[in-house]
């Protein structure tokens, strides 16, 4: 037998709240969390509402202020869930009462997996200053360079740094991945995470999913290709058009029991499975069929070791868009058939945090089965008929069991999905 | 706790796109051959940056891979990677099928730039003219509309690209570790099949940042050699004039084969991807630790990996980045590892001659690794005129022959991720030659 896997620690920040608990609630309550974009005027753009988070403050997020000029915005967010999650698993405190060697060992055995969004594009804009100053001679760009552009430019942009940073600041030296696969980067942290726990990688390894995609160049392209709503996201209606971006990270500390037992660490809830598919149409394209969630679905439930009938409720993708939405119902609907659980999704409230999305959500399904609840869909009015059967309501279900099925997708037709049980 | 049953990896087909190849034979001469692919940059005006020089692709075009409506999706990058994962496949016999897609996947190490310096130019023109973006503006800009742009820039897009155009829909990952990805990425498809999830793997990194915005970048940091007058010598790892990194660019890819599945079809196997070693130094983001820690690790946990120990080592692969920090660093480390073996055991650094190829590199050695088991033959640290004497190593400044047993290979990135991958001949693995019997036969 493999280690069990358990979740020692939870960190989470969006529109909705700066922890799981807030967030649960935000989304209990019915909260749209989707505003006016405040980062630029948009008032003559065609999308102007998405799910930023309020008032934000860089030192709310990482307080150490030299660290600001190095990283960007989406870093700021992945380093506060990652130390939320350490925090409350304690196990940094563990390690520094510890004798130096078995210290230096405890850290060699702790890991960081991390789901970053990559590139953005308005980091490129700092070039814009030289590029005018230039003048489009590239000999001129070339020698005034170093006296127009941040030297630190490169390492602000580097996609890894929430991984190198939790590193530094924590002390944690063991296995180590930066995943940068679009929206299901932060809930493949946790797989991976669970699979080097289970092989002996790692003893504990904290999972962060982090990004900030409400950039305009990014919310410009979005629009252009139909991903995005007019007004509202509505998972699974009829009247559905498309998502909205929210921003934010997710953070899990997984352990291996033993690990958690050795220093009576609080067990807030256990991975059992997960399970990973592609669908190989391209970076935007996706199967009408389900084809590549039902086989996300059916390996996660397969490694967790339960039936269908087990799953306590369902946290869907649940984007907004069209194509992703019947998709995806078909593919619960293939999977669970008469034994459907209650489903629900988060991205109506706070919108959709790309890399941070599937490891955010996983983190708020946990709060809600703790809470023995699954929240309803606010904005949903009228079930599409294409996905006729999905136990979806815009009022609060109960959850059937305590275990919850989380599910995310992403570009390229990746599709990942986690069976976790609470504590 | 008794660990899972351990499957073992094959690596059964290879593909090199390289300054200093477009294909894997080319490349190899000129790694044995010390051949640099340093000249000046030829891709963009360079002349008034600092580095001047690099190690471009050279006379490049996509001979394998055809398909227009494919190519139109890629940069600079995802052409070399379409190339050197064709290449990959031919050499391995083998292609995912309907019946069996869901068995393959695909671990890539990808790149770390959004846009291209064209298209970027053409946004400030357009939406940015006097220095700062005007957002309004941005709504009739070509390139920020142009869906095209998109794709290009988001960083699952090689991997996008490979997965539909070989159809492979088992696990598919897209990894950044800096300069570790490459390494990261071949570790991340070798545990994939190990653990189950499917049979067959397309590994590889990709990489190309000669624009004005990567070398400008690097510059920066002061982290490229200005030896602009001698390009073909500027990158001269552990060399006691060394003075920075070469920048590179290519792609290096494998197939990966369940071990028995390989056998048992007949492949021609170059090496077992037998281990996989991976820490964080947690030090600094750019500095590598002076006492090599980190780096230790991920080489003990390598070996460990394989089950193999320092001794059976016949090769290293070295990061070699021809820095004074990054080969300091390593020779610790490697000294650390190996003890008295620390200076016999033959190192070289490829970087030497095809320059440091970013996210590629890691995958690029890996596939020299390979070759260098399969051929009996270990490729050069070139340029090395006056070693370091803090850098006590046997460094390989003429090429070596002999059988070799086990090869590791180091890739170290910025942000402190350190990747070791071991790789054991195939006959030290069931007593079999790599080589097919009809191939022997030939």
């Amino acid at each position: 037998m493999s280690a069990r896997v358990v979740i020692t620690g939870t960190g989470a920040v969006c529109a909705a709240g700066l922890d799981p608990d807030a967030i649960l609630a935000a989304v209990q309550a019915g909260t749209s969390c989707m505003r006016p974009i405040e980062q630029w005027d948009t008032t003559r753009w065609p999308t102007h509402l998405a799910g930023e988070i309020p008032d934000f403050n860089a030192r709310t997020m990482v307080e150490d202020r030299k660290l600001h000029k190095l990283i960007r915005r989406t870093d700021l967010v992945g380093l506060y869930a990652a130390g939320r999650a350490l925090d409350q698993s304690g196990l940094v405190a563990h390690r520094d009462a510890l004798p130096g060697p078995a210290a230096a060992e405890y850290s060699d055995r702790s890991g960081v997996i991390v789901g970053s969004g990559g590139g953005n594009f308005q980091n490129q804009y700092d070039y814009f200053p030289l590029m005018s100053e230039a003048k489009g001679d590239l000999p001129t760009f070339g020698r005034e360079l170093s006296n127009t552009v941040n030297p630190m430019w490169l390492l602000r942009t580097l996609p890894n740094n929430v991984l190198g940073h939790i590193g530094i600041k924590y002390g944690l030296k063991g296995t180590n991945a930066c995943i940068t696969n679009h929206s299901v980067g932060g809930l493949l942290a946790v797989i991976e995470a669970m699979e080097a726990l289970r092989d002996g990688e790692a003893d504990r390894v904290v999972a962060v999913g982090h990004e900030t995609p409400i950039e305009p160049q990014m919310v410009l392209y979005y629009h252009d290709v139909g991903l995005l709503a007019a007004e509202t996201l509505r998972p699974f209606d009829a009247g559905r058009d498309g998502s909205q971006f929210g921003e934010g990270a997710g953070a899990l500390v997984l352990e291996t029991a033993g690990s958690a037992a050795e220093r009576g660490a609080p067990v807030h809830g256990e991975v059992l499975g997960g399970g990973y598919a592609t669908e190989a149409e391209g970076l935007l394209a996706i199967r009408a069929d389900g084809d590549g969630p039902a086989r996300a679905i059916a390996q996660a439930l397969a490694d967790a070791g339960i039936a269908p009938r087990d799953v306590g409720m369902i946290v869907a993708h649940a984007n907004g868009t069209p194509a992703s939405d019947a998709s995806e119902a078909a593919a619960i609907l293939r999977v669970f058939g008469r034994d459907m659980p209650p489903v629900t999704g988060f991205k109506w409230s706070f919108g959709h945090l790309i890399a941070a999305a599937g490891i955010l959500e996983m983190a708020v399904a946990l709060a809600a089965l703790k809470a023995r609840t699954v929240p309803g869909i606010a904005t949903l009015r009228t079930l599409d008929p294409a996905c006729a059967g999905l136990a979806v309501s815009a009022q609060a279900q109960v959850p059937r069991s305590d275990i919850a099925l989380v599910l995310c997708r992403g570009f390229a037709g990746t599709n990942a999905a986690v069976v976790v049980r609470a504590a | 706790m008794t660990a899972r049953p351990r499957r073992r990896v094959a690596v059964t087909g290879v593909g090199l796109v390289t300054p200093v190849g477009n294909d894997v034979a080319t490349t190899w001469r000129a790694l044995l051959a010390g051949a640099s692919g340093g000249a000046p940059i030829t891709l963009f005006d360079a002349s008034g940056f600092a580095t001047t020089i690099a190690a471009e692709v050279k006379h490049f075009r996509n001979t394998l891979v055809s398909d227009r409506r494919l190519l139109k999706l890629t940069n600079r990058s995802h052409r070399f990677a379409l190339e050197a994962a064709e290449q990959a496949f031919v050499d391995a016999g083998i292609r995912p099928t309907a019946e069996d897609a869901t068995r393959w996947g695909c671990a890539v190490g990808t790149g770390m730039m959004t846009a291209d310096f064209a298209d970027l130019e053409k946004t400030h023109a357009h939406a940015a003219a006097a220095g700062t973006i005007d957002t309004d503006l941005l709504l009739t800009d070509d390139p920020a509309n142009d869906p095209l742009v998109f794709c290009r820039g988001q960083a699952a897009e090689g991997l996008a690209l490979l997965t539909r155009r070989h159809g492979i829909q088992g696990y598919a990952t897209s990894v950044h570790t800096a300069c570790a990805s490459g390494g990261q990425a071949f570790g991340t498809a070798m545990k994939a099949i190990r653990r189950g999830y499917v049979d067959r793997v397309l590994a590889g990194g990709f990489d190309s940042m000669i624009s004005p915005i990567g070398i400008g970048g690097f510059c920066l940091l002061s982290a490229l050699s200005t030896d602009n007058d001698t390009p073909a010598r500027a990158s001269r790892p552990f060399d006691a004039t060394r003075n920075g990194f070469l920048l590179g660019e290519g792609a290096g890819f494998v197939v990966l084969e369940e071990w028995e599945a390989a056998r048992a079809r007949g492949a021609r196997i170059y090496a077992e991807l037998a281990g996989d070693g991976n820490s964080l130094s947690s030090y600094r983001i750019t500095d590598s630790p002076p006492d090599g820690d980190g780096p230790i690790q991920a080489m003990r946990q390598a070996l460990a990996d394989a089950g193999a120990t320092a001794e059976d080592i016949d090769y290293v692969n070295a990061h070699g980045t021809s820095t004074l920090m990054n080969d300091r660093s390593e020779t610790a480390a490697l000294h650390a590892v190996f003890g008295p073996r620390g200076r016999t055991v033959p190192v070289s650094s490829t970087k030497s001659t095809m320059g440091h190829l970013i996210a590629a590199a890691g995958a690029v050695e890996g596939v020299v690794c390979a070759l260098a088991i399969t051929r009996g033959e270990m490729p050069v640290n070139a340029n090395l005129a006056e070693r370091d004497v803090d850098c006590d190593l046997d460094l390989v400044t003429a090429p070596r022959r002999g059988r070799i047993r086990v090869t590791l290979s180091n890739s170290f990135g910025f942000g402190g991720s350190n990747s070791c991958i071991v790789m054991r001949h195939p006959e030290d693995v069931d007593g079999k030659p790599g080589r097919s019997a009809a191939e022997a036969a030939a």
